[in-house]
């Protein structure tokens, strides 16, 4: 009988595999045109960052949900180890020769090396941007990790709003932690860190041209990063969160190891959250602690509220929505005219105003989000396409033979 | 019924979606592309926070800007006259929506960018606009890594080793203090910086300085200045943003503290006097300009400011003059200066001429030195009148 299902599911299930790989491909084709070819005016310019961002936040939201929305670990400690991570990520790319300036309160700081730097010495300068910032980012997300194994042990024990203040807590004592002046010769105090790779420095040589891979790159790993995350959904230990979520006592008696599988999807998260945090990094092109505040876990928590608890294509449609819309597509409300008439009321915060009664109305009305817990699939689209198709057919067949009757 | 409602206002937002899609794509392109293709508009950026930590400075600085604008809205390159828009982009007093703020000046083609009050978001912002090959002029931000290093931005302000530097003077021979209590907020670059030269300086003059740190959103200094009091210092060294410098205020008078209070240009605003207004309080700070040093400005800048409701709210209720919005009008002329001597609106040649630009302004000669900072030799220091509510003109500060 499964097998039958199976046999039966698997056209769609290959097409929808082929639509999916089709779309990405059309996508990365798209981006790398909007890197290296396509003309520089005002849409493209705007383009390039909000995408960069869309992207990053696709992945922090997915590990969220992954936490929140699968194993039903409501955790808000995301802000603080996309701050492990950023601070990670820049603190081993700053090249050795601007030590000096960036740490200037701090005699240059102690960590006098830089790991693109020391690749590049080998590979070459762009070999060494690309592997360096790769090589930072997995440290990132380690580092995010190896925090998040360690607070876990006492956290994991606490249960829904407990565990969610406690989470929230750690995030806040960790921001201050990286303030602190006595750390200042790695993290630099409260002062920015700066002049580490950034996504303008990741570009690869074919031949002679140089070709630029601003935007590429985000999402590169972003989309590495959230394939990760859905192959482990779908895996045994996915169905074994997901069973946590929906009965711990029940998963208990089927044998889960309950602490065990929190940890995992808690430590997992945090280094999705790391990465996440060191592409931030890359993005803004300076780290400091101050930004990566509760607002910040918030605003991640809000997109994937928006897209879906429980869905991963809703969390990375939401990501991508919000950012255009808080940095793009709603920026001309405070710009005092729309369409070349002067309006009054348009101007500095009333976008903030538009986009938090938007955001309210989708929380009231949408308290399910874009997608609920359903994902966006091709293969489920063509089965539903089919089921129709047959239906129709069916409905005219017992129509024929109504008439024939 | 329920269903009815809300099907109703998604249609709404996605017809409110949409219309900003399409009605924010061709905008910036009408102002930004036809303006550099049709020749007769140069834009200005403003790149300044109007909202979060620092929104109220950021504000007032963008009025001198507006200001100077008002009464000087063209430019004459050979002969032929462009009228000058400004573009005012956000920035949320945020690093991490510097970025994006940056980019959307970019995408309407400016000149030359002005801003932003707050060192932070300008150093966050700054390799954007080095990407995009634009000229950025600092107008009051003070931390030395703004321009340091980077041959695309430049400063009318003085920097804070200065600052710092001119308030320990300032503290050690006029005020006679031999203990001084420092304090500034955790995680905030201006005020730990300013606290490091102030420190510096202050122990090499043979003061002694006890330095503390608050955390972001602290409303209580009850516990800070008791100790303060306990500690026997006899001045206290606060360069906080106007937010918490209110909360300071209000809680020294409070509790009684009768020592000279000392602080920086964030301080120059009259959200300070007002909280200090009628109360036993002794407040210096160090500045770019006094009110009273050019009074033909001081009238036209007032009356412009009161003839609008929203400038007057933008200004913080009132028509009291900030250093940071005359800082603002001399760097909007500074720019024009800049883009005259280039020759262009282009903004390749607007950097190369910048070096060689000065212009005398309300607060002084301005002039940039080889890492393109402004050259100032002095500071204008003021107290606050608690019973006038206006700033008193000390001295002018210098390092010796």
């Amino acid at each position: 009988m499964g097998k039958k299902l199976k046999a039966k599911a698997a056209p769609e299930q290959r097409a929808g595999t082929v639509i999916t790989i089709v779309l990405l491909a059309a996508l990365y084709i798209f981006l790398f045109a909007l890197d290296n070819a396509l003309p520089t005016n005002s849409t493209t310019v705007m383009l390039i960052p909000v995408l960069q961002k869309g992207a990053i936040y696709a992945l922090v939201c997915v590990s969220m949900n992954l936490l929140n929305g699968f194993t039903g670990l409501f955790s808000l400690g995301q802000a603080g180890f996309m701050l492990i991570g950023a601070y990670s990520f820049a603190i081993f790319s700053i090249p050795a020769a601007q030590h000096p300036a960036v740490y200037q309160y701090f005699d240059g700081g102690i960590i006098q090396f830089s790991i693109p730097e020391a690749i590049g010495g080998v590979l070459g300068e762009n070999a060494g941007a690309f592997l360096g910032s790769i090589l930072c980012i997995l440290i990132a997300g380690v580092v995010a990790g190896i925090f998040a194994a360690l607070i876990g042990i006492p956290v994991l024990r606490l249960k829904s709003d407990y565990l969610a203040i406690a989470t929230l807590g750690f995030a806040e004592i960790l921001r201050a932690f990286f303030q602190w002046d006595g750390l200042g010769k790695i993290t630099n105090g409260s002062n920015l860190l700066r002049k580490y790779t950034n996504f303008h420095n990741i570009k690869i040589q074919v031949g002679g041209m140089i070709y630029q891979l601003d935007s590429i790159f985000p999402f590169f790993i972003a989309t590495l990063s959230i394939l990760i995350i859905v192959l482990l959904v779908n895996s045994s230990y996915g169905r074994a969160f997901k069973s946590i979520r929906d009965d711990e006592v029940a998963a208990e008696a089927m044998g889960i190891n309950l602490f065990k599988h929190k940890m995992l999807s808690f430590v997992i998260s945090s280094f999705f959250a790391g990465v996440g945090g060191a592409l931030l990094a890359m993005f803004q092109t300076t780290v400091q602690a101050a930004p990566f505040r509760a607002s910040m876990t918030y605003e991640i928590l809000l997109m994937v509220v928006i897209g879906g608890i429980g869905s991963i294509s809703g969390s990375c449609i939401a990501s991508f929505l919000y950012i255009a819309c808080s940095e793009w597509w709603l920026r001309f409300l405070d710009s005092g005219s729309f369409m070349g008439m002067s309006v009054p009321f348009f101007r500095d915060g009333f976008r903030k105003v538009v986009f938090s009664v938007v955001i309210m109305i989708i929380v009231l009305f949408f308290s399910r989000g874009i997608m609920g817990d359903k994902e966006l699939s091709f293969a489920g689209m063509m089965r539903k396409r089919k089921k129709k198709q047959e239906a129709q057919a069916a409905k005219a067949a017992t129509g024929k033979e109504g008439d024939a009757k | 019924m329920k269903k009815i409602l809300a099907l109703l206002l998604a249609g709404c937002m996605a017809f409110a979606l949409c219309a900003c899609g399409t009605a924010a794509d061709p905008q910036p392109a009408d102002d930004g592309d036809t303006a550099a293709a049709s020749g007769d508009t140069i834009v200005i950026g403003v790149f300044e926070p109007l909202s979060g930590d620092n929104g109220a400075g950021g504000k007032q600085e963008v009025l001198g800007m507006q200001y100077a604008n008002s009464i000087c809205p063209t430019v004459e390159i050979d002969g032929k006259t462009y009228n000058v828009k400004l573009e005012i982009a956000d920035n949320e007093s945020s690093n991490d929506k510097a970025v994006s703020a940056a980019k959307t000046l970019i995408s309407k083609n400016p000149s030359i960018i002005l801003g932003s009050y707050g060192s932070g978001v300008s150093i966050a912002a700054s390799d954007t606009f080095a990407q995009a090959g634009i000229p950025a002029m600092g107008v009051t931000c003070t931390n030395p890594q703004v321009t340091e290093g980077n041959s695309h931005y430049f400063r009318i302000a003085f920097l804070d080793p200065f600052q710092g530097t001119v308030l320990a003077n300032f503290a050690n021979k006029e005020l006679g203090a031999a203990k001084v209590y420092c304090i500034g907020q955790l995680g905030n670059d201006y005020d730990q910086g300013l606290l490091n030269y102030f420190k510096q300086a202050a122990e090499q003059l043979g003061m002694e300085c006890v330095v503390e740190s608050f955390p972001e959103n602290n409303s209580d200094f009850n516990s800070y200045l008791t100790n303060a009091k306990n500690q026997g210092c006899d001045a206290i060294f606060a360069p906080t943003s106007i937010s918490y410098a209110q909360l300071i205020v209000e809680q020294a008078a409070a509790q009684g503290i009768n020592v000279p209070m000392l602080a920086s240009d964030t301080w120059d605003s009259n959200v300070i006097l007002g909280a200090a207004q009628g109360k036993d309080l002794e407040i210096y700070v160090s500045t770019f300009y006094a009110e009273g040093g050019n009074a033909d400005f001081e009238a036209g800048i007032k009356e412009w400011i009161n003839a609008d409701s929203t400038n007057l709210s933008n200004n913080g209720g009132n028509d009291m003059l900030a250093a940071v919005t005359v800082m603002g009008y001399d760097a909007y002329f500074t720019a024009l200066e800049a883009i005259k001597a280039a020759g262009s609106a282009d903004p390749a040649a607007v950097m190369a001429a910048l070096p060689g630009v000065t212009y005398t302004g309300i607060t002084g000669e301005i002039a940039f030195d080889d890492t393109g900072d402004a050259i100032r030799d002095s500071a204008f220091i003021k107290t606050a009148n608690v019973t006038d509510n206006v700033w008193d003109f000390v001295a002018v500060q210098g390092i010796e």
